[in-house]
């Protein structure tokens, strides 16, 4: 059981870590109206903790108090490093905004389970899974196929709607002023999906390229989904085989840049490689200033 | 009893390393082995180590442990220190 005053070792590390931060601030600041100053280059600190480990088995430090004896000595080492030592030692942004295992849906023993293996989010789960497979991973972290697999599928980004900027947001509501392609949300395919032996049935006619109308005056395309970033980064987006700059991504939404009135084929590529192909048309008479609608 | 941050208790130190007015030297790097004493609290959500020198050299049951810290200072230029 922990005691009152213990903290888990990222929390110790962390504290005494921005405490460095305001010091080198505090340099910094001073070295504006001097031409010379000190610059704290290394901290070691030989801390006397008593050493405890909480119920989820997380390692807790707790400093000594007096008259206690039998505490261990950590020795704690802060050094300055530059920032391409720590884009070496660290994992890169985008994998760190990959969804939690939280958000994944998995539990919070089978969090603790996965994180053992160094899993701590969408991204590391799969990079795992791609080398070692699904089955590996569940046999070593005990947590059910299944539930891997779940939470493989609750990641898959999802692309739910496409629509020109001043267009209508159907997830705020309010007056329809634009027009809106919305995808049905799909039923993302587990990573073994069943082998079909029948031929599919025929709708008979092939299926239509979804119309996005865009005003003529829309600079920018805004996409609605779910896990849009990948550890690449946002999805490719192609009108007529052109990129589109992306001007900003989140995980839910992305906008693009439209640089100019062109209809043609818009092509989305998502982190997981999937492409969704729409039809961009540029309505010049209903949505000019002043044009009719028909 | 007054508790000083640990950051505080470093700047103060950094501020220390001065050579006497006059005297001409520069000191372009010091390495100070200092016993402290530690404590922690939480203050507005957010972990903070106190950290300061001993009050006394006494050892006793009642007095805190002191605990080791090594800080290594040096010169710096001011467009590198930025």
């Amino acid at each position: 059981m922990p005691s009152e005053g213990s903290f888990p070792v990222e929390d110790f590390i962390t504290a005494i870590t921005s405490q460095l931060d305001r010091v080198q601030d505090s340099l910094r600041v001073k070295a504006v109206n001097r031409p010379l100053t000190y610059a704290l280059k290394d901290l070691a600190l030989e801390l006397k903790v008593f050493v405890e480990m909480d119920q989820q088995g997380k390692v807790r430090f707790r400093t000594s108090g007096p008259n206690e004896a039998g505490a261990s000595t950590v020795n704690l080492g802060f050094t300055t490093i530059t920032k391409p030592m720590i884009e070496e030692n660290t994992i890169t942004m985008a994998a760190t905004r990959s969804p939690s295992l939280q958000e994944l849906g998995m539990a919070p023993e089978e969090q603790q389970k996965l994180e053992r293996m160094g899993v701590s989010n969408l991204a590391q789960l799969n990079r795992l899974g791609s080398s070692a497979g699904v089955q590996t991973i569940s046999r070593l972290a005990e947590v059910p196929v299944d539930r891997i697999k779940f939470a493989i599928s609750q990641g898959q980004p999802q692309l739910h709607g496409v629509h020109p900027d001043g267009s209508h947001d159907p997830t705020i509501g309010g007056p329809k002023s634009g027009p809106i392609v919305s995808v049905p949300p799909r039923v993302t395919p587990l990573p073994s999906p069943p082998i079909r032996t029948t031929p599919p049935p025929s709708s008979g006619s092939p299926a239509k390229t979804p119309v996005i109308r865009v005003p003529i005056g829309s600079r920018r395309l805004n996409l609605k989904g779910n896990n849009l970033v990948g550890e690449d980064g946002p999805p490719a987006v192609r009108l007529n085989d052109k990129s589109l700059e992306v001007l900003q991504a989140e995980n839910d939404h992305v906008v693009v840049d439209l640089p100019q009135a062109e209809s043609g084929t818009l092509e989305i590529s998502l982190p997981n490689g999937s492409i969704e192909s729409f039809e961009l048309s540029v309505d010049q008479d209903a949505w000019a200033p002043g044009g009719e609608r028909t | 009893m007054l508790w000083n941050a640990l950051s505080e208790t470093l700047l103060q130190l950094v501020e220390s390393v001065q050579a006497p007015p006059g005297s001409g030297v520069i000191v372009t790097e010091a390495l100070i082995e200092i016993p402290l004493e530690v404590q922690s609290a939480v203050h507005s959500g957010e972990l903070i180590f106190f950290a300061t020198p001993p009050h006394s050299r006494w050892v006793s049951g009642v007095l805190p442990h002191t605990h080791l810290g090594r800080i290594q200072i040096e010169l710096m230029e001011a467009e590198s220190a930025k």
